[in-house]
């Protein structure tokens, strides 16, 4: 089985998502989204998301595999988002993923959310891409990590202390009335305006943070400044208070990830998660890695948000990789460290996140 | 005769059997209000060392609490898509099994309320709702869904969405004070 054939679910939010590779290369992508159901409510409704789950999960795996031109007897494998997310939304997928492995007779692997995100590189370059620092940053994690071997040895170097990025970028859309979710409209408001209009803080920059949390990130401080500017400047340009918020995100996100380059002397950064997909954070990221002779890896837009190809990318690692499937039965986990790259290899290696 | 794989999860028990025809070749449940996702695929694995190859499936489709009940659902559904079989669902209250020509059922809806239906010579005459238990007269509380009734009322009866009967919580945000 040189070329496995891996079915990826992921549900860990308001996307259902299947994906289907052979090997490295991506067969299908089929992303059925409830956003546009919580978007009145301004932000994700978990018991909406997972009533849509439900609806959309068989339609969609039917679609995967029609778009691959394959049947059901040609998977080899099913990897399922085990965690981090919404429980009640992680369980959909993972219920889902073993009445199909079950009913196959095919191994199931339980996988990391955010392993998966960083994963899913290996889908669109050649290069393995560990040893590499990874920058995860989406709507619900920031975190700057280390990552060894992708399909077994990750080590989180910092995380945000409050808002993740994107809530960030929700929340700011939110109050300057530009909707939901908020990383594309800012995105868009910023095109008209300037970066260095409002000279917005830094959070945890100051040396005493450098010194003592170089890799965490802080929103808070950000989101209260552009909210205070909002309300003594009435007449405030949207284009310039995105652009300049954008910014503040997009310098700290860079500062810290080159900084954890350099520290640890990996020269190679791979940026994922949905906030990838902003083309400010894109372009910033190339200018400065090649300022600092730094391998940059981005996956395209499409695939930096949530989706299947992703889990069925480090599905199909772990099957390179000979690690083992399983466990035969297990939960969804909400808060699923990132250490933990799939639920099997850390069953067998206590050790290493008794570390934490 | 056919052998059907019955899976419910309305409740708070996790419950498969495996039954053919009038007999029940294997039963079991686990007792776990938050335990469905990993409860059901190892009382599956049990359920088809009896019968490795069920000709069809049949799960409850509640009421119950959403998230367990989902649980048996998508997997009745992938289960029987991945093997090619018929796929019929069952309103879980009607397959309580009592030995009365007219009666109430309940079950725990969480929240200080209880999902329940009447029942009269075999047929449902009101329900399933979700009410206050006080607004509910002679319910009977603390039974479970019968694998053997599922079974049976799947021949002539064919649920396909989920009873949730009651709409998410959220509140628009132009509605919120």
């Amino acid at each position: 089985m040189s070329q496995p054939i891996v079915l990826g679910i992921e549900t860990s939010c308001d996307e259902t998502a299947i994906g289907i590779v052979r090997g490295r290369t991506l067969l299908a992508n089929v992303i059925a989204s409830s956003v546009e159901e919580h978007a009145r409510f301004g932000g994700v409704v978990p018991e909406i998301a997972s009533r849509a789950h439900l609806e959309a999960m068989l339609p969609s795996i039917e679609r995967a595999l029609s778009d691959s031109k394959l049947s059901l007897t040609d998977i080899d494998a099913v990897a399922v988002t085990a965690g981090p997310g919404l429980v009640g939304a992680l369980l959909v997928g993972v219920a889902s993923a073993s009445g199909l492995a079950i009913g196959l007779g095919k191994p199931l692997y339980g996988v990391n959310h955010l392993a998966a995100h960083i994963s899913v590189d290996y889908l669109t370059h050649d290069q393995p891409t560990d040893p590499t620092i990874a920058l995860l940053v989406s709507g619900g994690h920031s975190s700057l990590l280390q990552v060894d071997d992708i399909t077994s040895k990750i080590t989180k170097l910092g995380a945000t202390m409050d808002d993740a990025a994107g809530e960030a970028f929700d929340k700011i859309a939110r109050v300057m009335g530009l909707g939901f979710p908020g990383g594309p409209a800012i995105d868009r408001t910023a095109q008209s305006g300037s970066a260095s209009a409002i000279d917005f803080p830094r959070g945890l920059t100051t040396s005493n943070d450098w010194a003592t949390r170089p890799y965490d990130f802080s929103f808070s401080g950000l989101k209260t400044a552009v909210a205070r500017y909002l309300e003594s400047t009435p007449d405030y340009k949207k284009g310039d208070v995105a652009a300049s918020f954008q910014e503040s995100i997009v310098d700290v996100l860079l500062q810290k990830s080159l900084a954890a380059c350099k520290a640890t002397g990996i020269d190679s950064l791979v940026i994922a998660g949905g906030v990838a997909a902003n083309s400010r954070l894109r372009a910033v990221a190339e200018e400065r890695c090649a300022k600092a002779g730094i391998r940059l890896r981005i996956p395209s837009p499409g695939l930096c948000t949530d989706n299947g190809a992703m889990v069925a990318a480090l599905g199909s690692l772990m099957v390179a990789a000979g690690r083992e499937p399983g466990p035969q039965a297990f939960d969804a986990q909400s808060s699923l460290p990132v250490e933990r790259v799939s639920l099997q290899f850390a069953a067998r290696n206590n050790a290493l996140y008794a570390r934490r | 005769m056919t052998i059907s794989l019955a899976i419910d999860t309305s409740t708070s028990r996790s419950i498969v059997a495996i039954v053919d025809a009038d007999k029940v070749l294997f039963e079991s449940f686990h007792e776990g209000a938050t335990d469905h996702g990993k409860a059901l695929p190892e009382l599956i694995a049990q359920a088809l060392k009896v019968a490795p190859k069920p000709e069809r499936v049949v799960v409850g489709m509640g009421p119950g609490p959403f998230t367990g009940l989902r649980v048996g659902i998508t997997f009745a559904r992938t289960f029987a898509y991945a093997r090619g079989i018929d796929l019929k669902g069952v309103c879980s209250l009607d397959a309580i099994a009592i030995d009365q020509s007219e009666y109430t059922v309940a079950v725990d809806a969480r929240r200080k309320e209880i999902y329940w239906a009447s029942y009269k010579d075999g047929v449902r005459v009101a329900g399933p709702s979700v009410n206050k238990p006080a607004e509910v007269a002679g319910y009977i509380f603390d039974a479970y869904p019968d694998m053997q009734k599922l079974v049976a009322l799947s021949h002539a009866q064919n649920e396909t969405e989920p009873m949730y009967l009651r709409r998410p919580d959220a509140v628009p945000t132009v509605e919120r004070t």
